[in-house]
């Protein structure tokens, strides 16, 4: 059966674990992990950028995570958490925590240089006009610091949906299933099935995640030179006043 | 008025930044900071809106002691440009200008026509509101940071070398629709520069820092070429100062114009009719002079390569450094003297130039 007829199976498609259950509940995890990583590293990351206490932190913090092995992790937490929890919580808990940890530095990191990084001049035109510190980060660090934030939100999202891949290990359920069974049953169409799923999966997000960014970027801030600029429509022409002799702009 | 009475800025290292400050910045008028870097100058325009805090002294806008106010309040009254124009990269430059009245609570479409009216103030064309500042030029973008300044139409405004990081061509440019702006608007403003020409065409008063953050000199740009307080200030304000005084300097009796045969662009030399020496001035349509032609050079028709562009065009109530110049750089050693509405009124030399020089000292000294 090659991956075309596995896809084309009807019986793929319908029942408590057809493709769409699965990737339900690949997203459902994914979804929560990501939930909770921005929950715990937006505010941390707005924080740090802002009072710019903690930067030694991040970094250190950021690397540390990146280097844990989840697989390994995952197991010891499950290893840890089961034997307290009794029910399906000792596995879905677990998976949580783990995609959590790997989703917090990319978004810590996004977030801090994002803050940071506003254009010095900007900030500085800002506060020397009376804009007090909250109104300087809400109306100028925030918006300057979207690419950032959102590309470390997006590198987060990838690395979650890849690696939520796990949870199946652990017994749920999830895309992770077909390439675990299909490992078990050394059914290698249904594993490539699997993976070929993940791949769509993320490839969804990157696009939603690209007209995201569309969508809330400025285009001051992307340098787009596409006309996408939403305001473009707001200054009515009856309030443009007459023109009046001027030099020629320099 | 700005008024800094004793003003001194010590940091905890014990560096004098500013040493006791006493200067006043009269209201309605341009006061410029100058002096050589490290001298205190951006340091004392920044404790006016309490960006720093004086450890000594007082700081007082129209008699009131800045520390009196809330920082926050205070920097609203105040308008800033700073020199790299630090537009928020993210608004547009009709939402630019609109920030802080919006900020402010003003409505979005009043905020946004005034913007407009001020964009059109500071010489910016309405095709730019709409851009983002990264599609603008640096002189396009300090127009913007001007418009912004005064967004909310604030009594006072500083200014932090708003025009030094433009080439000199646009930077001209910009001073002088500044100048032009001010004579409309009329704010008090102090301004940062190290660059002593801007201060001297800018300043209505200038006020020169030495190293260490004391005052050298207050005085009117042509007090300070004319009588410069010591060595330090003489050496500060440059060579070449007579001749730039000369600028500070109009004719005290009208200046003795010659008459000058003129011709056009497409017309037979002989048109010009009776001229000495072969020379005489190009003029266009509206007969602004263009510059000289030698017609024993020119063929058949006077065409433009045959015209001399070299000399300047004075205007005939400008100062007399602007009429030196135009005889100094004219190729017939007559200098072009243009009306206020551009008509070619006729030549001048340079010893009619220098000899009204001579009235012009002792107007000066018997006043």
């Amino acid at each position: 059966m090659s991956i075309l007829d596995w896809f084309l199976d009807p019986a793929q498609w319908a029942g408590a674990d057809s493709i769409p259950v699965q990737v339900g509940y690949h997203l459902l995890y994914s979804g929560t992990a990501l939930l909770v990583a921005l929950a715990i590293a937006v505010p941390l990351g707005v924080y740090i950028g802002y009072t710019g206490r903690g930067e030694l932190l991040v970094a250190g913090a950021a690397n540390a995570l990146r280097a844990l092995p989840t697989f390994g992790l995952l197991v010891l937490v499950v290893m840890l958490v089961a034997p307290l929890v009794g029910s399906r919580l000792a596995f879905v808990g677990p998976t949580i925590v783990v995609l959590v940890l790997l989703a917090v530095p990319p978004i810590l990191s996004g977030t801090v240089a994002g803050i940071q990084g506003a254009d010095p001049g900007a900030v500085g035109a800002a506060r020397a006009t009376g804009y007090t510190r909250p109104q300087i980060l809400w109306h100028v660090q925030v918006p300057c610091a979207l690419p950032l934030f959102l590309s470390g939100i997006r590198n987060a999202t990838l690395q979650i949906v890849s690696t939520a891949t796990v949870a199946a290990y652990v017994s749920l359920k999830g895309l992770g299933r077909y390439i675990i069974d299909g490992r078990a049953s050394s059914d290698y169409t249904q594993m490539a099935a699997g993976a070929v799923l993940v791949a769509v999966v993320a490839l969804v997000l990157e696009l939603a995640f690209l007209g995201l960014g569309r969508a809330v970027v400025s285009p001051g801030l992307t340098r787009n030179p596409l006309p996408t600029c939403r305001r473009t429509r707001t200054v009515r022409p009856d309030l443009v006043p007459p023109s009046t002799p001027r030099k020629a702009a320099s | 008025m700005i008024t800094f009475e004793h003003v001194s800025k010590v940091y905890p290292d014990g560096t004098h930044a500013v040493h006791d400050l006493t200067f006043d910045a009269p209201s309605g008028r341009l006061t410029v900071l100058v002096g050589p870097s490290g001298c205190g100058k951006t340091t004392s325009m920044r404790m006016i809106n309490r960006l720093i805090d004086p450890t000594d002294g007082v700081v007082s806008l129209d008699g009131q002691d800045t520390r009196s106010v809330d920082a926050i309040e205070l920097r609203r009254k105040i308008g800033y440009v700073i020199q790299s124009a630090g537009l928020f990269p993210h608004r547009t430059v009709v939402d630019n200008v609109a920030a802080l009245p919006r900020l402010l609570g003003v409505g979005k479409q009043q905020a946004r026509s005034r913007a407009m009216e001020l964009l059109a103030k500071v010489g910016l064309d309405e095709r730019f509101a709409l851009r983002y500042p990264y599609q603008l030029s640096g002189g396009q973008q300090q127009r913007v940071g001007v418009a912004r300044a005064l967004a909310t139409d604030p009594p006072f405004l500083l200014m932090d070398e708003p025009f030094s990081a433009v080439d000199p061509v646009v930077r001209t440019q910009l001073q002088d629709s500044f100048l032009q702006l001010q004579r409309d608007i009329g704010k008090t403003i102090v301004m940062v520069t190290h660059d002593i020409d801007e201060a001297l065409k800018l300043g209505d008063q200038v006020a020169v820092f030495r190293e260490g953050g004391t005052l050298a000199q207050v005085a009117t740009p042509s007090g300070l070429l004319a009588h410069p307080a010591d060595p330090f200030v003489a050496d500060f304000v440059g060579a070449s100062r007579g001749y730039r005084a000369l600028g500070f300097v109009e004719a005290t009796a009208p200046v003795e114009l010659a008459d000058e045969a003129t011709v056009r662009v497409g017309s037979r030399p002989g048109d010009a009719g009776a001229v000495d020496d072969g020379w005489c001035v190009a003029v266009d349509d509206a007969h602004a002079p263009l510059g000289w032609v030698d017609l024993r050079a020119a063929g058949e028709v006077v065409e433009e390569r045959h015209i001399d562009f070299s000399g300047t065009v004075a205007r005939a109530d400008g100062s007399l450094r602007d009429l030196l110049d135009a005889a100094l750089s004219s190729p017939t050693g007559r200098g072009l003297v243009a009306g206020p509405d551009g008509r070619l009124r006729g030549s001048v030399v340079a010893a009619e130039v220098l000899r009204h020089v001579g009235h012009g000292r002792e107007a000066e000294v018997s006043s």
